[in-house]
């Protein structure tokens, strides 16, 4: 039987965003998907253009639903996250993690942190000696400062990101490890965030033997978090895609 | 090379960007009830609403509106910010739950009323929305697609009819439904994207 998504299964990729495809079309579709990074990432445009149309029907619902769902959430056990998450190409590979809060720094700890940023520094140096002098004294300044507090956050595929901080100097220190790589001409750039409001604080440099250098975020505010998105490599001014880590720092 | 370190004072936005939503599901998907909450009052008129338009009927609405925020509280660790953002990520949830529940029980009933009106109620449109702007840039979008594009993509998403369907009612060839939706959606989605 020739249907004619065989053809050209990409003339299905509405339908399917719309959720108009009988139960057997869209199952065939859902196998074709899995193979089809193009026809993928094509559908997920599309139905993230398609659940815009859900803002112009909004109605708020009768406000004794509220209780109702949240008491019946506090009863529901959440599912655990799939182990398999990683199904994804490698152009479009994302993470989300979230440090634990005010995690005490580890001597040891620290050491290896600053053995990673030196090691990924003089790697870097050759290019960049007028940045790493005056990054150096404000990666010194950190380290050395003595409420200086480290936190890694370890994501499913086994990129960490890893952060010392200091309050009394308002900066942080930021290096990756692992992070998926990106095709040419994509960078991740680091952002200051807060509730609504996104501000640029550098690109990642390229990774050298998977790691980045360290950034230095400085003038943080209470309650600020540390984002990254994949941008163009020039930067953005304001991030352009979801965040791909995000990090709370301690209040 | 801009350093953060000569960077302006900080501009501060509504709090309401969808970045901050997809921030909060983290919370949710390690279950902090009071993200839950928050993103509960920031997406409950969308979903009931979404959910609504296609079921029509209040109490079924209610009943599938739970529904959807119990699938949002158990999964959400299943959200991929990159594939999809948070509110895309709950309107899916949503009419998926809407559309298995409006073929499942109310297929034959719906069917012997005939064709629906097209497109979204707009006079039902709540006026507690959230985002009269959003709504409104959405209305202007749909204007913009052709009429046979509108028809489409409408009667699919907001009545919950599958593209076979569609054909039927509108009297054309499967095919060219097929390709409309697909249209209709990327000429949506290059308006939608012009913000």
């Amino acid at each position: 039987m020739n249907r004619p998504w065989r053809s050209d299964p990409h003339t299905l990729a509405g339908a399917y965003a719309l959720d108009a495809l009988a139960e057997a079309d869209q199952i065939s579709f859902e196998r074709h998907l899995t193979g089809c990074e193009a026809c993928r990432q094509e559908t997920d445009g599309l139905r993230e253009a398609a659940g815009r149309l859900a803002a112009a029907t909004a109605v708020a619902p009768p406000p004794a639903l509220r209780a109702a769902v949240l008491a019946e959430a506090a009863r529901t056990r959440q599912s655990v996250p799939p182990a398999g998450r990683a199904r994804r190409s490698p152009t479009d590979r994302r993470i989300t993690m979230m440090l634990p809060p005010r995690l005490a720094v580890a001597v040891a700890g620290f050491a290896m942190l600053l053995a990673l940023a030196v090691g990924a520094l003089t790697v870097n140096t050759a290019h960049r000696l007028g940045l790493a002098d005056a990054r150096g004294n404000q990666i010194a300044a950190v380290l050395s400062a003595p409420d200086a507090t480290m936190m890694r956050a370890h994501a499913s595929d086994g990129a960490t990101a890893t952060v010392v901080m200091s309050h009394a100097e308002h900066t942080l220190v930021l290096t990756t490890a692992a992070l998926p790589a990106l095709p040419e001409g994509r960078a991740y750039e680091v952002w200051v965030m807060g509730a609504g409001w996104a501000h640029p604080a550098g690109l990642l440099p390229a990774p050298h033997n998977g790691m980045t250098a360290p950034i230095v975020v400085p003038a943080l505010g209470a309650g600020d978090r540390i984002g990254l998105t994949v941008e163009p490599s020039s930067g953005s001014a304001h991030p352009t895609g979801p965040p791909v880590i995000m990090l709370n720092l301690p209040a | 090379m801009a350093w953060p370190g000569d960077r302006p004072a900080r501009p501060r936005r509504p709090s309401d960007s969808i970045t901050d939503l997809a921030a909060l599901l983290a919370y949710v998907a390690r279950g902090d009830e009071d993200a839950f909450a928050t993103v509960y009052d920031r997406t409950s008129a969308t979903v009931f609403g979404l959910v609504r338009r296609v079921l029509r009927d209040p109490a079924q609405s209610q009943e599938v509106t739970q529904e959807v925020m119990l699938d949002l509280w158990r999964t959400a660790s299943r959200f991929d910010p990159g594939r999809a953002t948070a509110m895309g990520w709950i309107t899916m949830l949503a009419h998926r739950r809407a559309v298995d529940r409006v073929r499942s029980q109310q297929a034959a009933a719906r069917r012997e009323h005939g064709r629906p009106a097209d497109g979204p109620d707009y006079d039902v449109v709540a006026e507690e929305v959230e985002s009269h702007l959003d709504a409104e840039r959405v209305r202007r979008c749909l204007d913009s697609l052709t009429e046979l594009q509108r028809e489409s993509v409408t009667l699919a998403y907001y009545s919950g009819y599958t593209y076979r369907e569609v054909a039927s009612l509108l009297g054309v060839a499967v095919g060219t439904v097929k390709t409309r939706m697909r249209d209709g959606l990327i000429r949506l989605r290059d308006c939608l994207g012009e913000q």
